[in-house]
């Protein structure tokens, strides 16, 4: 039975390729190479693993290769169907009229990704028993990728599972749907009742402790049917262990937000599952965009413009439009160069291009203005291009701009930040996590030394200023004031009361603390008194007026 | 050179000459404002939503007092660089570049009597 499947898997596998071969299509047919291969690397170390943990990831990562492998066929079979009705000369079906304008691509980004759990009470205190594990891993999919983040291990210990991956698609339209899926598998044998004939089985289940015996009730039932899900293909019939959907919710532009923001989980689970987790029902990540039209020029060349206030005088200047704004440099050079630009004329939503002059004098063809409302008052620049042409593809890079940032929208307010993920260590030997709450004692605590004291322990050298929560209970104050000099440096991460008493997850929308070493930007801390913005790390509407001296 | 609408005073040349402190040149006052700071606690415009570049303070004595800058000027040009649609740093840069020994600002001022009310109701 087992050589059967193989033989049809392999058959599939053939067609798979022969399809990209006959699509000549080189780059899809690369990718579909290499997760083929992967694949075959991950079933033959999944066959020679020996530890339930080698497995597990083994697994993921087949998994992963499986569902890649489908997304990029699916992709195939479309771009398969376009040519052929191209060639038959009529439209494919699901595009209408060539739209006028399409909007810009731009990189969408999610990082500091963390799903709250919530035990119940008796679970967590009584820890009786010996400690279930899980082992869960996130898959991103945008458009034909697929991403993962990498593998975690769960126990009740943990009060919120949180991954470090910082996750980058390239290739997004502003009608991206993100579509996130949690999925999660007992590190335990929990198929170590699926060999055996069905009598035994339900004697020994009946003979376990009433929950135990449920799950392996569940997993017996589902042992032959697959655990089908969206993404993923049904695992090939390799004993190992079984991963299942626990939660899923997708992601769109209106969830993008330059810091942290809670969503919705959809629970796909249920307790009978053998991989059930008490999920609280939200993630907290931060989904970042950048647009290509904020990061990349999309127009430059020689203008004149007319310096504001002085009517007769022309500066010859070199534009580059980017972003949301224009800047008139004095040389070419300068814009490569980091030099200061002679005018900075700001586009945006409000602004108004008009081709031609307002009070066209003679010999001063070729000009756009650009106007722009401050308060009351309406600035008004003019640019003179060299030609007819020059000005329409001027007026044609502006249209486009414009019509980005209505597609893009909060996007296109000021540039998001977004770091290049590092590349992902190959996981290591899977150590348990511990938490926090473990190494506390459940007594409330008064003694803010004690508490101090486990979190130096904990942070270890990170800890170099006090906290900034120390603040809410001495007089001095830690956070930085609005008013001082401009150069204050940002605060550490840690940046959340600490819990008394019973111990809980954390607030929902605070930041998540820290583990890795690495620099990243920093969200405002909650008393919007933050330190002095630097480049384009932006946080929403701007709350503070700083003062500087020169 | 005729007033911009809103102020009732025609646009000031404002020539800074800097003093040098030990490593530092100082021009003697501070500003505040920006595009990326919050006009509505800008105590010394007209329009809470002027994002514009204003003084803030100016040091008895110093540079600018003698050269005739005034606290709650805007400043809209330094050496022909606009500052109309900058970020605070930006502002601070253009203003404290090291090569430059002369500032020549661009700035324009409310009539006394709007600025000292403005200053007292804020």
């Amino acid at each position: 039975m087992q050589d059967r499947l193989h033989i049809l898997e392999d058959l599939n596998m053939l067609y798979i390729r022969q399809m990209a071969l006959s699509l000549e299509d080189t780059e899809l047919q690369r990718k579909l190479d290499h997760e083929i291969r992967m694949r075959e690397g991950a079933c033959k170390l999944l066959a020679a693993c020996s530890q339930r943990e080698q497995a597990l990831e083994a697994t993921k990562s087949l998994l992963v290769c499986n569902s890649r492998i489908l997304s990029y066929m699916g992709e195939l079979q479309r771009r398969k169907e376009a040519q052929v009705l191209e060639k038959t000369g009529r439209r494919p079906s699901d595009s209408g009229p060539p739209a006028e304008r399409s909007p810009c691509r731009g990189r969408v980004c999610i990082s500091d990704l963390r799903i709250p759990l919530m035990w119940k009470d008796t679970e967590y205190f009584k820890n009786k028993g010996d400690l279930h594990r899980w082992a869960v891993f996130l898959l991103l999919q945008l458009g034909e990728h697929i991403q993962d983040t990498e593998m975690i291990l769960v126990d009740r210990t943990l009060t919120d599972i949180s991954f470090q991956s910082n996750v980058l698609f390239t290739e997004a339209g502003p009608d991206f749907e993100l579509r996130l899926e949690l999925y999660g598998a007992c590190v335990e044998e929990e198929g170590a009742l699926t060999g055996a004939p069905k009598r035994l089985a339900t004697k020994l289940s009946s003979s376990l402790g009433r929950s135990s015996g449920r799950r392996a009730r569940a997993s017996l039932d589902s042992a032959g049917g697959s655990g089908s899900s969206p993404i993923l293909l049904p695992t090939p019939a390799v004993g190992g262990p079984r991963y299942h959907l626990l939660a899923h919710t997708t992601l769109t532009l209106a969830a993008v937000q330059d810091g942290f923001r809670t969503h919705d989980l959809t629970l796909a689970s249920h307790e009978e599952n053998p991989a059930w987790l008490p999920l609280y029902g939200s993630v907290c990540c931060r989904l970042a965009a950048q647009p290509l039209c904020m990061t990349q020029p999309t127009a430059s060349g020689t203008l004149r413009v007319q310096q504001a206030g002085e009517m007769q005088n022309w500066a010859r200047v070199h534009g580059v439009l980017k972003g949301t704004n224009l800047f008139c440099y004095r040389r070419p050079e300068d814009a490569n160069t980091g030099e200061e630009p002679l005018i900075t004329i700001a586009i945006n939503k409000e602004t108004r291009v008009r081709a031609g002059e307002l009070d066209q004098a003679q010999g001063r063809p070729f000009t756009l203005s650009i106007s722009n409302q401050y308060g009351d008052d309406e600035v008004t620049h003019t640019l003179q291009t060299e030609s007819r042409e020059a000005l329409q593809s001027w007026m044609e890079a502006l249209w486009q701009l414009f019509f980005d940032m209505s597609q893009w929208k909060q996007c296109c307010d000021e540039i998001m930040k977004i770091e290049t993920p590092t590349p992902r260590k190959p996981p290591q030997a899977l150590a348990k996590q511990g938490s926090l709450y473990h190494e506390m004692a459940i007594e409330p605590l008064d003694d803010i030394a004690a508490v101090t004291d486990i979190l130096t322990q904990r942070e270890g050298s990170r800890l170099e200023t006090p906290p900034p929560w120390l603040a809410m209970f001495t007089d001095q104050p830690a956070l930085p004031n609005p008013c001082s000099a401009a150069s204050v440096a940002p605060t550490p991460a840690w940046t959340q009361p600490l819990p008394w008493g019973r111990p809980r997850t954390f607030s929902l929308d605070a930041i998540p603390p820290v583990h890795s070493p690495r620099a990243r930007s920093v969200a405002p801390l909650p008393p919007q008194r933050s330190p002095r913005t630097r480049g384009f790390c932006s946080k929403g509407q701007p709350r503070t007026w700083l003062q500087s001296p020169v | 050179p005729t007033p911009l609408p809103g102020q009732d005073v025609a646009p000031q040349r404002v020539e800074i000459h800097k003093l040098r402190q030990g490593e530092n040149l100082i021009l003697g006052f501070s500003i505040g404002g920006g595009i990326d700071q919050d006009p509505s606690q800008n105590p010394f415009s007209e329009d809470k939503t002027d994002k514009g570049i204003y003084v803030t303070r100016v040091s008895e004595g110093g540079p600018a007092e003698i050269a005739g800058l005034q606290i709650g000027d805007k400043i809209m040009q330094v050496n022909g660089w606009d500052m109309t649609m900058v970020t605070h740093d930006q502002a601070r840069k253009r203003l404290t570049k090291r090569s430059e020994e002369v500032v020549r600002l661009l700035v324009t001022r409310q009539s006394l009597q709007k600025a000292v009310q403005q200053s007292m109701l804020s």
